[in-house]
This record gives structure tokens, sequence and C-alpha cells, in this order.
């Protein structure tokens, strides 16, 4: 066996893993080997020294730190969730109360809806939209329904006047006969 | 159902109270680990309470089978592993760490969970454990996992090896590895020891 090998099984030897015919080879080899011998040696010191060496006890401080830490982020954690549910609610409120303010204004501009893009904003662009369309078709039958009313009334007493003058030629023709 | 898987049952529904007892059970064994690896009070008091606090967030992932133990300690000692090579560059000496006490009075002095001593023998305790912890930072940060699990946890090769996803044929290597730079490290130590 070589020295490196006998090593390794001395490692094996000090936790127990072993076999005895592995210990056997080693007592062999330590038997013929004083550099081996010196070797097995410091390590049965070493493994002395390491399994008497003590617990260290963790401070009270620790669980107090533990305990606070775990605190904090839940606070943090509360207050992220919180705000962001206050802010929300106040955006929402906020929109509904102005929402026919800026459906006007979003009529007037036209500009407001190529800002607002996704989600809700989109919503209240596409009621932007139908409103300025509704508004645009009120303005065209404003528009028009002045011009038409006059231009009515006018082909009513032309058609009036005329219906009374051929009336009249009538009458006189059947009357000279 | 036992304490301790009530007290998980309870953690995981968000219990604080129930998480608690469960820091209050474990704090020794992992504050031991993070003090073994980082070889400093304040940054093993920051590691303990950092291990319970992931512990605490992937309360969920744990698995009941396994003991909570190995799963607090398997977390710990990552944290750890991951801190010493982060500050390898900076690697600082245990007499440096010793020197520079933590806080008021003695707050940077380890405290040993065994029974309290006369006050000659705390005096040999802690130069001791000083060596042997000096000699610890000398390994790798996953041989100084594997070597703490060892000795103080008293692992087998295979609970080793889950703790720290390392193959048990990894496990061997790594132990003798070990035992054979600290035996070097704490030769003259161990002279006078006899």
């Amino acid at each position: 066996m070589r020295c490196d090998q006998a090593a390794e099984m001395m490692s094996e030897r000090l936790d127990g893993r072993l076999d005895p015919a592995g210990v056997a080879l080693l007592e062999e080899h330590l038997a013929a080997c004083s550099t081996c011998q010196d070797e097995w040696c410091r390590l049965q010191m070493l493994d002395g020294l390491l399994t008497s060496a003590p617990m260290v006890q963790a401070p009270v401080r620790v669980r107090v730190g533990v305990m606070a830490r775990l605190s904090r982020r839940d606070q943090a954690r509360r207050a992220i969730i919180g705000g962001t549910a206050l802010s929300l609610g106040t955006v929402a409120l906020t929109l509904l109360a102005l929402a026919p303010l800026l459906l006007n204004v979003l009529d007037v501009t036209g500009i407001a809806p190529a800002l607002i893009s996704g989600g809700p904003a989109t919503i209240v662009q596409l009621l932007a939209l139908m409103g300025a369309v509704c508004r645009t078709m009120l303005a065209l039958l404003e528009s028009f329904a002045a011009p038409l009313v006059f231009l009515g009334i006018c082909s009513l007493a032309v058609a009036i006047a005329l219906n009374r003058l051929w009336v009249g030629v009538v009458g006189q023709m059947q009357a000279t006969r | 159902m036992n304490t301790e898987t009530e007290w998980i049952e309870q953690a995981r529904a968000g219990d604080q109270v129930a998480f608690g007892r469960l820091v209050t059970a474990y704090q020794t064994p992992v504050y031991n680990l993070s003090y073994r690896m980082l070889g400093n009070a304040s940054e093993a008091e920051e590691a303990t309470q950092e291990a319970f606090l992931r512990a605490y967030t992937h309360l969920r992932s744990y698995d009941p089978n396994r003991p909570f133990r190995s799963w607090l300690l398997s977390i710990a000692s990552h944290y750890c592993i991951d801190q010493l090579r982060r500050r390898r560059i900076n690697w600082l000496s245990l007499e440096d760490e010793i020197a520079a006490p933590d806080g008021p009075g003695d707050a940077g002095r380890i405290r040993l969970a065994s029974d309290r001593p006369r006050p000659e023998s705390v005096v040999m305790q802690l130069e001791q454990e000083d060596r042997v912890q000096k000699a610890l930072t000398g390994l790798s940060p996953t041989d100084r996992a594997a070597i703490t699990l060892r000795y103080w946890y008293d692992y087998s090769y295979e609970e080793i090896a889950d703790t720290l996803s390392l193959t048990v044929s990894a496990v061997k290597s790594r132990l003798h590895r070990a035992r054979r730079a600290l035996a070097k490290a704490l030769e003259g130590e161990m002279m006078y020891a006899v």
C-alpha cells in the first residue's frame, strides 16, 4: 500500500467508515512506515481536539433580531400593499369624478388619446372616441338642420303661393265659361 | 403530529410566534455553524438572522420528510459559503477579528454552550477555541463547511453531501484534505495539548 492510500484510509477510519479488512491493511502499513505512524498520531490528536470543541451558543439578541426583521418586513409589505390599494382607489375615484370633463377635454384637444395607452386608459380612450363621434354627428345635424328648415319654410311658402295662384287662375277660367 | 411539526405548520400559515419558537430551538446550531464558517461573532449573528429569514420566506418549499435542522443548516451553509467567496479578496486574519470586538465590553467574545468552567479553564478553552478557529479559516469555504458538519453536528458523509450538494466521494476527499491541512496548521498546538 502506498502512503497516500494509507492517509485516505486514516481519514475514513476516524469517521468509522473503514471495514475490518481495511483496518487490518492500514495497521499493517503503519507497523512498517514511521512517516504514516506520525501522520496517524497527528490526525488522532486533531480528531480529539475537534471532537472536544464545544458548540458556540447564540446570543439572545439573535432571536430578537430575527423577529424584529420579520416584523419590519411584514410592516413594509403591508405598507406597500396598502399604499398601492390607496393610490389605485384614489386614481379610480378621481377618474370617475373627472370623467365628463376628461371626455370633453379629449374631444376638444384630440391629443390626449394619443398619449394614453393600455389598460383602463384604453377604455377611457374608447369612451372619448365614442363621445367625440356622437358630438360630431350632433354638430353636423345642427349645422345642416338650420338651412334645411329655412329652405323648407321658403319652399312651403312658395308652394302655398303657387297653389293659391293656380287655384285662382282655374277659378277665373271656370267663371268665364 | 409533534410539537416541531405543529410549529412548522403554524409558521407556514404566517404565525410568527410559532416561527419564533423554531428560532429559539435552532438558533444555537445555526449560529455555531455560521461562527465556525465565518470566524466572526457579528458576521455569524448576521448570517444566522439571514438564514432564519430565508427559511421563513421559503418555508412552503420545505419537505416535511426531511429533518428541519438539516434543511436549516443547509440554508445557513450555503449562505456562509457565498459570504466567504464574496469576501475572498479582503480576507481578514483571525487576530484582527479578535482584536476588534463587535461592541462594548465582551460583546464580541463567543459564549460556549457547555457548562461554565473555572476561570483558568475558561482562558485555556478560549485560547484553544481561537486556535481551532484560526486553523479553520485556512480551509476553503466548502471544506470548512464539511469539517464543521462532521465534527459539531456528527453528520454522516451522506448527510454532508446532501447539505452541501456534493457527492459522497467528494465529501470523503474533502474531509481527508481538510484534516491534513488542519493537522498541519495545528501541529504545534497539538503538541502542547498532548
